[in-house]
């Protein structure tokens, strides 16, 4: 169908609609808001979020990029604002623990290529982690990115060269090893 | 699909795919149940809230309207006790002259909802026209309910169609540009179900819609 007159349909109240063009995204953005958040809890909230503020929001939808990516960027940005959420709240609990005595989490035997690599892209900005993983991980064009976080297709490769060159650093040792 | 000149080395690669790589498929309907309750749930409390501010609304006019009242009554000089009583109106029946200037009142006040009516419907999509509409929706509710409340007010069609034309213009009053289509819509809804053919066939011909002053 038209994704035109699906959204008129939303528009017009169409429960039907709602549950047609949730049906046609969902996969993709609940596959986008994990990858970003590496938990299911986590995903499904935003997924739910995203697609709640979508329906809010039908109306501002423009048409300049396609509606997929639309919901993608809502869905990217609720899923960035919740991680910094976590970040801090780990952060504070973490200065607890120390304060404490707590929180020995020190690996005991050498983690593997696939170990070592998630803790360095858990390493990098906000910014880069999202390039990162919608570019290398999920095969997201620098436009579609572009679209996705508000930036110019220029700027998406710039950051996806920094978080390749970083995460190389911050594995210079695995290699050597 | 990717565009790339700087390519992660073959191991990278792979082990990139597996990071946070979800288990299986999403629960689509779990998620579905959740998003179609909280719709509803804010459905609902936008309903309450818009029923709450028409409450406020309907309180206000009538303050402003008992203000007025109780003005009229101090400001109009009783009959001199040396008048003849024999032709005094029976209490509480309007005199022909106050009738014919109810009809003259309402006559122009339905004119200018007419006109009002048609350009909203016109140009409703824009946000300023909206807000333009709202505020001359107020003035001619605070008319509207002047009418109905004339003693005056005898005619049980006009009666009537003042009433369906309160509830279209509180309607455009409390126009939220946030909410979208939805009151639009319901507007649009108010005046396709005959309000505005109504008003045009009340509406004498010729009539001549201008600026009204104390005519009630």
């Amino acid at each position: 169908m038209d994704e035109r007159v699906l959204i008129a349909r939303v528009q017009a109240g169409d429960a039907s609609a709602e549950r047609e063009l949730y049906d046609a995204h969902v996969d993709r953005v609940y596959r986008l808001v994990y990858r970003l958040a590496g938990d299911a809890d986590q995903a499904q909230d935003y997924a739910q979020e995203a697609f709640i503020r979508a329906f809010e929001r039908l109306g501002d939808f423009r048409g300049e990029a396609a509606l997929g990516t639309w919901i993608c960027a809502i869905a990217v940005s609720v899923a960035l604002n919740g991680l910094r959420k976590i970040k801090r709240l780990r952060a504070r609990e973490v200065d607890i623990d120390g304060a404490i005595g707590l929180g020995s989490t020190r690996r005991e035997a050498e983690p593997d290529l696939k170990t070592r690599l998630a803790d360095a892209i858990e390493g990098l900005p906000d910014g880069y982690r999202a390039v990162f993983v919608m570019h290398d991980v999920e095969g997201y064009t620098h436009e579609e990115i572009g679209q996705v976080l508000g930036v110019q297709p220029g700027t998406s490769k710039a950051q996806l060269s920094r978080a390749r060159a970083k995460l190389r650093r911050t594995l210079a040792d695995f290699a050597k090893g | 699909m990717i565009d790339d000149d700087d390519p992660l080395e073959p191991e990278l690669r792979e082990a990139a795919r597996a990071y946070h790589e979800p288990p299986g498929e999403p629960p689509r309907d779990r998620m579905w149940q959740a998003i179609a309750g909280r719709r509803a749930a804010d459905r609902l409390r936008r309903e309450r809230g818009s029923r709450r501010w028409l409450v406020a609304w309907a309180a206000g006019i009538a303050a402003v309207l008992a203000i007025g009242v109780g003005i009229g009554r101090l400001t109009v000089r009783p009959p001199a006790p040396s008048e003849p009583t024999q032709a005094a109106p029976v209490a509480g029946a309007p005199r022909r002259e106050d009738l014919t200037a109810y009809r003259v009142a309402a006559a122009e006040h339905l004119g200018q909802a007419e006109v009002f009516l048609t350009l909203f419907r016109a140009s409703v999509h824009r946000d300023a026209q909206e807000r333009l509409a709202s505020s001359t929706a107020r003035h001619l509710l605070a008319t509207n309910r002047l009418l109905l409340d004339s003693p005056a007010s005898g005619d049980p069609r006009l009666r009537l169609l003042l009433q369906d034309l309160e509830l279209v213009l509180a309607q455009i009053a409390q126009l939220n540009p946030a909410r979208g289509d939805e009151d639009l819509q319901l507007i649009r809804e108010g005046l396709d179900d005959g309000v505005l053919v109504r008003l045009r066939a009340a509406v004498p011909a010729g009539t001549v819609v201008t600026p009204r002053q104390g005519a009630l």
